[in-house]
């Protein structure tokens, strides 16, 4: 019972992570139906802009309103990164063949990896303490303060964004567009404005991950973004691709499923098991658990 | 005027490479060899990815196993190598039945995903060292090589020779399957899936036909890049190499010259610009985007309609 | 005396909560020139798309020459000698005429998958022979000037004759043409009505969704005239013409543009 609870509270935390990351992949599909490999080395530059922020402005210390500073100038940063990114690797390439846009995708992820590489070198680095190290027993399962935040906070931005999506007209207008690019266009949309809007909100919300990657795991690497972005992505697809729920619901899934292999069976085969877990899925419903299924036009 | 030349290109390239040897030194031989093995490789992933259409990012799974299937059977069973390769070819091909088996009818993303997940899945089978066989993150070292007559005191030339016939056969079979029911199937499918299966394609038999030709092909690549290094680990065959594969297949634009070209430039290069090592993805990062801008079919895009000349009337803007 | 070829029973194709065809019946006969008509949205592709083994229909029973057909996948139904053509034509843009139509040659060349890989003799007379019958085909739909261009770049009213004659080549049995005039002008329209003639010689039987009444009232010989999913008539173009029903399904309704 002990370790269920644990792996509980543990799955719940990596799950959230990959929720964040996830909807930056899943709003991009959504849209242009194009996976967005550089989201991931993004997330991973976050860790260590938020790092470099720190570090230079702030040195040391712990306090609440370091730990905030450092999350807003990262997400901020990053999503310009972003929004320069769909500028120059993605609007070029709109109305390309749709492989043309997925080798621009997969260059622009190598140069945003090696870029990191470059600028902070190829060894492991140590992401600073922004919260203070603070655990609580609760009756064997120990949780951390760490945890705690990343659950609430992920929780809250989630709501957040599901709000925006639902209630505002913005939100509308990027459902509209990630139904029907064509139709919303002709409906006075202005698609290039949505789609900068989805780049900023979907990196920002990486940033937040891939910082919360940093404070939970400690260790950040230049080419950590793959491993977590094809996470969070196998997630966005478990939950149903473009869809933003699904997004959230299969993040905190693959975290959970995540959680109990390595706790009941092995961490070895980590990897295997999430991969059989995608193509379960996707034998048994191909669009993902809340993604609806389309009957080809012909 | 490229039209005119074709019938004689391809010869005049093979002399070229057969010559090599006699300008190269030791290094620059291995690395002509390497250029091939790749060339074979990526041209295997053409047959899925560039006649299929399908987003094959997973083509390093198959040069992999045909690799290990060279190398355990060699080093453990004590077969020589030359004798492994028709296993090195059937295993992989009978695993790319099995494994596009239940994921062919997948959306070009989410296959691509799940191609990706069998790749990190067999480097994670290799490092784990299953039933142990693999030999684990160290992989498998000091195997036989191929001797072709008259080589056996230079085992470089060997597998600069054997590299070079395994890609003659590659692309003879990749010429055949232009000319044939099967290959023309594989670029309706391409073209419009739904019109293939109207006119009577069972695009799912030839989609999986595709993988295991080119599994097949990747597998003999892996016997030969067994043979060159005497040796193979996992690294070799990580997931990055089949986004490489795939990324030069596209940027290509999965013609064959295209391709000669792309793997030139990914592998090639880098050694003879060695200083810039660390330098190279994030180059080869902005080359692949631009390219992708400014030739969005690739460099070399591939053309179609090879047909009987017979079938050219007057009165034709033929072309 | 015609044997009934092309059979359906009370077909039933729901689309979640739509109903796209209900209870669907009707018989084509050997040789004959079948119409569909209906207003828009009546169903009419749906029932293509039910018989074709594109969206296989929940209930009812589509047989073909005393078969079974409604649960197989589009080749099986092509390999029995059915073959459509698209109201959107989807050709193979990229490729050239002649291997568009190539392509209907697939189910009759002799080939297996491995002379993809190592050619024989066999294989290169059978790939010989079937080029012939492309040249014929070339000649027979007046597409011999444009072989080696590609379909992409060429007219909608030639990429409609493609269309055909990849069917074509397919020897079918019956064909099934989705709205043939849609987008073709006057004199590309009588072209078409001359090559359904020339098709019907051939022995080969021919059903047809289309828009324009001229056309259909023309060519066909019995019509289905369906509304929202549900055969409201059914007839000669005679009879049809004439048919309160008809009448009303096309002029009573508000959002008609085709009259």
């Amino acid at each position: 019972m002990d370790i269920f609870l644990q792996q509980l509270a543990n799955g719940l935390t990596i799950g959230s992570m990959f929720a964040l990351i996830a909807l930056g992949y899943t709003m991009v599909y959504g849209v242009m139906k194009l996976i967005n490999f550089a989201h991931g080395d993004l997330v991973a530059a976050s860790a260590f802009v938020g790092l470099f922020i720190f570090t230079n402005l702030f040195g040391s210390g712990t306090s609440i309103f370091i730990a905030i500073a450092v999350f807003l100038l990262t997400a901020v940063v990053i999503a310009i990164c972003g929004v320069f990114l769909e500028r120059v690797a993605y609007r070029p390439l709109r109305t390309a063949p749709r492989l043309s846009a997925v080798v621009s995708a997969l260059g622009a992820s190598m140069v945003i990896q090696n870029g990191i590489m470059l600028l902070w070198g190829p060894q492991l680095k140590i992401f600073p303490d922004l919260i203070p190290q603070v655990y609580w027993d609760l009756g064997g399962v120990v949780i951390s303060l760490i945890q705690v935040l990343i659950m609430a906070f992920s929780l809250i931005l989630m709501i957040a964004l599901y709000i925006f999506i639902e209630k505002t007209k913005m939100g509308t207008a990027i459902r509209a567009s990630s139904i029907d690019q064509d139709a919303a266009r002709l409906m006075g949309i202005n698609v290039n404005n949505i789609i900068v809007t989805i780049f900023v909100i979907g990196t920002s919300l990486g940033a937040v991950g891939g910082l919360f990657i940093g404070l939970y795991y400690k260790g950040i690497t230049f080419n950590m973004g793959w491993q977590y972005g094809l996470n969070a992505f196998i997630a966005a697809i478990i939950g149903g691709i473009g869809n933003i729920p699904g997004a959230m619901l299969g993040g905190m899934l693959l975290g959970l499923f995540n959680a109990f292999i390595a706790g009941y069976v092995s961490s070895t085969w980590a990897d295997a098991f999430t991969f059989t877990l995608l193509i379960v899925i996707l034998i048994f419903r191909p669009t993902g658990i809340l993604g609806e299924r389309v009957a080809e036009k012909v | 005027m490229i039209k005119k030349l074709q019938p004689i290109a391809y010869p005049l390239f093979f002399l070229a490479m057969m010559s090599m040897p006699a300008f190269l030194d030791p290094r620059w031989l291995a690395v002509a060899t390497t250029f091939i093995i790749f060339t074979i490789v990526a041209l295997s992933t053409d047959i899925v990815l560039g006649k299929g259409g399908m987003f094959n990012m997973g083509q390093a799974l198959f040069f992999g196993l045909g690799a290990y299937t060279s190398a355990i059977l060699n080093a453990k069973f004590g077969w020589p190598l030359l004798a492994t390769l028709p296993a090195a070819i059937l295993i992989p091909a009978l695993f790319g039945v099995l494994l596009a088996g239940p994921i062919v009818h997948l959306r070009g993303d989410y296959l691509l995903v799940t191609l990706i997940g069998f790749n990190i899945v067999f480097i994670q089978v290799l490092q784990n060292n299953l039933g142990g066989l693999t030999g684990g993150p160290n992989g498998i070292f000091g195997l036989d090589v191929i001797s072709l007559p008259g080589m056996t005191d230079s085992p470089q030339l060997g597998a600069f020779y054997t590299a070079l016939i395994a890609l003659l056969i590659t692309l003879l079979v990749m010429f055949n399957l232009d000319k044939s029911k099967a290959g023309r199937a594989l670029h309706y499918l391409r073209e419009d899936e739904l019109a293939a299966s109207s006119i009577g394609i069972n695009t799912r038999v030839y989609k999986i036909f595709a993988f295991a030709l080119g599994a097949g092909i990747a597998g003999m690549a892996g016997t030969i890049y067994a043979n060159q290094y005497s040796a193979v680990s996992p690294e070799a065959f990580d997931f990055v190499q089949s986004v490489l594969f795939f990324s030069i297949v596209i940027v290509g634009g999965s013609s064959v010259p295209g391709i000669f070209l792309g793997v030139f430039v990914m592998f090639v290069l880098p050694e003879i610009f060695r200083e810039f090592a660390t330098w190279r993805y994030f180059i080869f990062g902005f080359a692949m985007i631009f390219t992708m801008i400014l030739r969005p079919r690739g460099i070399w895009p591939a053309t179609f309609g090879k047909i009987p000349r017979r079938l050219i009337k007057e009165g034709n803007n033929g072309n | 005396m015609a044997t009934k070829e092309l059979i359906l029973t009370n077909v039933t194709k729901r689309f979640g909560g739509l109903v796209a065809v209900d209870d669907l019946s009707f018989n084509v006969q050997e040789g004959q020139i079948y119409g569909i008509i209906g207003p828009n949205g009546a169903g009419k592709t749906t029932v293509f798309n039910c018989i074709t083994g594109i969206h296989p229909c929940e209930k009812g029973s589509i047989k073909w020459l005393g078969e079974e057909i409604r649960l197989l996948s589009p080749h099986q139904v092509a390999a029995r000698g059915i073959v459509r053509t698209f109201q959107t034509i989807r050709l193979f843009g990229q490729m050239s005429v002649a291997e568009n139509i190539m392509s209907g040659r697939h189910i009759k060349s002799s080939q297996g998958w491995w002379h993809g890989i190592c050619p024989t003799p066999f294989s290169r007379a059978d790939e010989h022979k079937n080029w012939d019958k492309v040249g014929e085909l070339l000649d027979f739909f007046n597409l011999s000037e444009f072989a080696v261009n590609p379909v992409g770049s060429l007219s909608y009213g030639i990429q409609r004759r493609v269309e055909m004659a990849r069917a074509m080549a397919t020897e079918p049995s019956l064909m099934i043409l989705d709205e043939p005039a849609a987008g073709l002008n006057d004199n590309e329209t009588l072209g078409l009505i001359e090559t359904i003639y020339k098709i019907r010689e051939k022995g080969i039987t021919i059903l047809l969704i289309e828009h324009d009444m001229d056309l259909v009232m023309e060519v066909t010989e019995y019509l289905t005239v369906i509304n929202f999913g549900k055969k409201i008539a059914e007839g000669t173009p005679g009879e049809i013409q004439a048919h309160p029903a008809v009448i009303e399904a096309y002029l009573g309704s508000d959002d008609d543009d085709d009259f």
